[in-house]
């Protein structure tokens, strides 16, 4: 049962953060389908950082670990500026510009991934190995029964993802910021009325959508795979909207969404192991969050309401 | 003033609005490849002969030699081979994308209908002239429903159509992997069982002249496809209301068209020209499935569609120029040792500057009216100067 717990939630935080990224994007009415990119190219410089300072540090040493953290933020809001930049300023289709994101940020990481590697570290590899991210266990807590699991063995990158969420929560509902950030997805035209920057506050909201994913995708590369290739790019930034989808787009019932993701996955391969099913079952676990996310998508989109002036372009001209 | 005559070549270079529907997807190629050249440079290597690579690759440009039995021919039909299923692919795309739905399941309808066909007829003794156009038949169906399935998923439940395809993409990743691998799998190559030649719609080993070559039967199937959807999209009912859906909805819900039904009929259409696009690539091109993989071809087919904008014979262009991009890059690697990623590096920076086409539309717009009044208001001044 532990087990469930502790991979779910290390599984669920991450995608946490990068479905509170799409909150940002979304509310502030810029649809978002390049969470997927913005994930993997946020990962991409984390990784980087990690490979260029390896010398730096001691093996041990845990600092790099939370310095790609931040490195992968600002390189996820520096690549969302991409866009943002399309959908506010090329007022190009924001679906289509999210995909096409989304394409760029694979090939591109791939490439390059590939390239640094032969021609900077002279190893002709397709990944960035990472170090191993320690876990601690808190002591009277996780003696608990049951619930124990939440506070065994847990990646530092959790409490990380559960504070700036919190502070992503704060920003977003009780700022003057937030709220016009809010509005803009709303109603454009009452914010610029009212003396606000539409455009402005979308660029920041797209900034901090791709930051905070580039948090969630670096978090992914050391929980899930230790090291950083092209295979970060499984459908997470899509999982991440399925989840903010059935959270209506507020924070609270995403995180809800994500932690039920986290204990199907996590529980379903439990159960292969318990079942002592060969590996090729673990193919069909892989289904799991995917098929949970269609039959919840089904039951759940018909009654949302989402951000009303969503895919809008705003002109300020059009009355 | 120079701002203004600027604006004037700008816009004589580009054309009336029906020319620029050819020169900004020229511009969008053109951009494209300049930043493919600036890559190349930076990586200190020369861009002509890489280029030139891409092309020899294709079958397109002589290489310098060729092993036995194989000549630039041999070269050019694969890449025929290969070009079939893009041309497919992007026709699926397009057809969604005229009605306002964006199909980004053609990998994952590629792959269902290409598994189906592998395990019914592909694994069966039936003769080719019944297997062939079986395997085209089941190709067509699978892919419609489950083009189906995203359009309903999409109107019966407002689900958003890319994240339901998706969610099915992996499904079908995962669920069909395990299937090949449990069942289909062959030891060596760690692929599918390669499917019957009888079933196979790419003729292998022909010998034309001294060449050992491959024969692409569904390319002509391409053609055809190309020239139906042409017909469909701009002189029948059905494409006047799939353009109508797509450009607005709840008008053409007022103007009493069953938007819903046109939304089915669209991703049915799209979908079965992605199943084409998957018989015409597992039982043609490749011949077996590779587990755990869906086809990049699907994604890249979305890429060929912005750059033909949608338009079926603009497809066959743009599917023409991606296709060797995506084929040449694996002899480029080897020609001038570049990774053959930056294919894919090209073809997205095509599809940045695809996607801000339309952006460059309205900007010409505004520079033609801008223009024109200010012709008008010099007009106006010297009939004013004549009058004095």
């Amino acid at each position: 049962m532990s087990t469930i717990i502790i991979d779910g939630m290390a599984f669920a935080m991450p995608l946490f953060i990068i479905a509170v990224g799409g909150i940002y994007s979304e509310r502030s009415g810029v649809t978002n389908l390049a969470l997927e990119g913005f994930l993997g190219a946020g990962g991409f410089f984390g990784a980087l950082f990690v490979a260029c300072t390896s010398s730096l540090f001691a093996a041990s040493s845990q600092l790099p670990m939370y310095l790609s953290l931040l490195v992968a933020m600002v390189g996820g809001g520096l690549y969302a500026l991409l866009h943002a930049v399309l959908c506010i300023k090329f007022k190009a289709n924001q679906v289509i510009s999210g995909v096409v994101v989304n394409i760029i940020a694979m090939a591109l990481t791939d490439f390059l991934t590939s390239q640094i590697n032969t021609s900077v570290f002279g190893a002709s590899s397709d990944r960035f190995v990472l170090s191993v991210s320690s876990r601690f266990t808190v002591p009277v807590l996780s003696s608990i029964p049951v619930l124990g699991g939440f506070f065994t063995n847990v990646y530092p990158f959790e409490v990380i993802i559960l504070l700036v969420a919190l502070a992503a929560y704060y920003l977003l509902y009780k700022t003057t910021f937030g709220m016009r950030l809010r509005a803009c997805g709303d109603n454009p035209s009452a914010v610029d009325a009212a003396g606000g920057d539409v455009a402005g506050i979308r660029y920041i909201a797209v900034m901090l959508s791709g930051a905070l994913s580039g948090l969630g995708g670096m978090c992914f590369a050391y929980s899930i795979f230790a090291n950083y290739s092209s295979s970060i790019y499984v459908g997470y930034g899509y999982l991440a909207i399925a989840a903010m989808i059935f959270g209506n787009w507020k924070i609270l019932p995403t995180f809800w969404a994500c932690v039920l993701f986290g204990f199907a996955r996590s529980g379903g391969y439990r159960l292969v192991q318990v079942l002592g099913m060969p590996s090729t079952y673990s193919d069909l676990i892989m289904i799991l969050p995917y098929l949970l996310t269609l039959l919840l998508l089904v039951f759940f989109s018909k009654n949302n309401r989402s951000p009303r002036a969503l895919g809008e372009i705003y002109d300020k001209g059009k009355r | 003033m120079k701002k203004n005559s600027m604006k004037k070549a700008f816009l004589a270079v580009m054309g009336s609005e029906k020319r620029q529907n050819i020169t900004i997807p020229l511009l969008e190629v053109l951009l494209g490849l300049i930043a493919g050249t600036i890559i190349f440079l930076i990586l200190g290597k020369n861009p002509i002969e890489a280029f030139a690579a891409f092309l020899q690759g294709c079958g397109l440009f002589p290489k310098e030699n060729y092993a036995g039995g194989r000549g630039m021919f041999t070269d050019f039909l694969s890449y025929l081979d290969n070009w079939t299923p893009m041309i497919f692919a992007a026709l699926a795309v397009a057809v969604a994308f005229k009605a306002g739905l964006f199909n980004i399941g053609v990998s994952g309808q590629m792959l269902l209908s290409g598994f189906i066909a592998t395990i019914t007829v592909g694994y069966s003794p039936l003769p080719a002239v019944v297997a062939k156009p079986l395997v085209i038949l089941i190709g067509v169906v699978v892919g419609a429903l489950l083009g189906g399935l995203i359009g309903y998923l999409k109107h019966r439940f407002n689900i958003n159509e890319v994240v339901s395809a998706i969610m099915i993409n992996y499904i079908l990743q995962y669920l069909l992997s395990f299937f090949i691998l449990s069942f289909y799998t062959n030891p060596i190559t760690r692929q599918s069982n390669v499917v019957s030649d009888a079933s196979r719609l790419t003729l292998q080993d022909v010998m034309i002249g001294d060449y050992k070559t491959v024969i692409p039967l569904g390319f002509l199937l391409a053609l055809v496809a190309v020239a139906v959807m042409h017909y469909f999209i701009n002189f029948t009912k059905f494409g006047y209301e799939l353009k109508a859906v797509g450009f607005n909805g709840r008008a053409s819900r007022y103007a009493g068209i069953n938007v819903r039904r046109t939304i089915m009929k669209a991703m049915m259409t799209s979908g079965a020209l992605a199943g084409l696009a998957g018989v015409t690539y597992y039982l043609g091109y490749l011949g077996s499935i590779q587990p755990r993989v869906l086809a990049d071809l699907g994604y890249d087919s979305i890429a060929v569609s912005l750059l033909g904008n949608a338009n079926p014979i603009g497809i066959v262009f743009s599917s023409f120029l991606i296709t060797v991009i995506s084929k040449g890059s694996t002899y480029m690697s080897s020609a001038v040792s570049v990774d053959q990623e930056i294919g894919s590096v090209i073809t997205g920076l095509m599809l940045l500057f695809a996607a801000c086409g339309a952006f460059v539309r309205y900007k010409l717009h505004m520079a033609r009216v801008s223009v024109e009044e200010e012709a008008r208001e010099a007009g106006k001044a010297g009939k004013g100067g004549d009058e004095k």
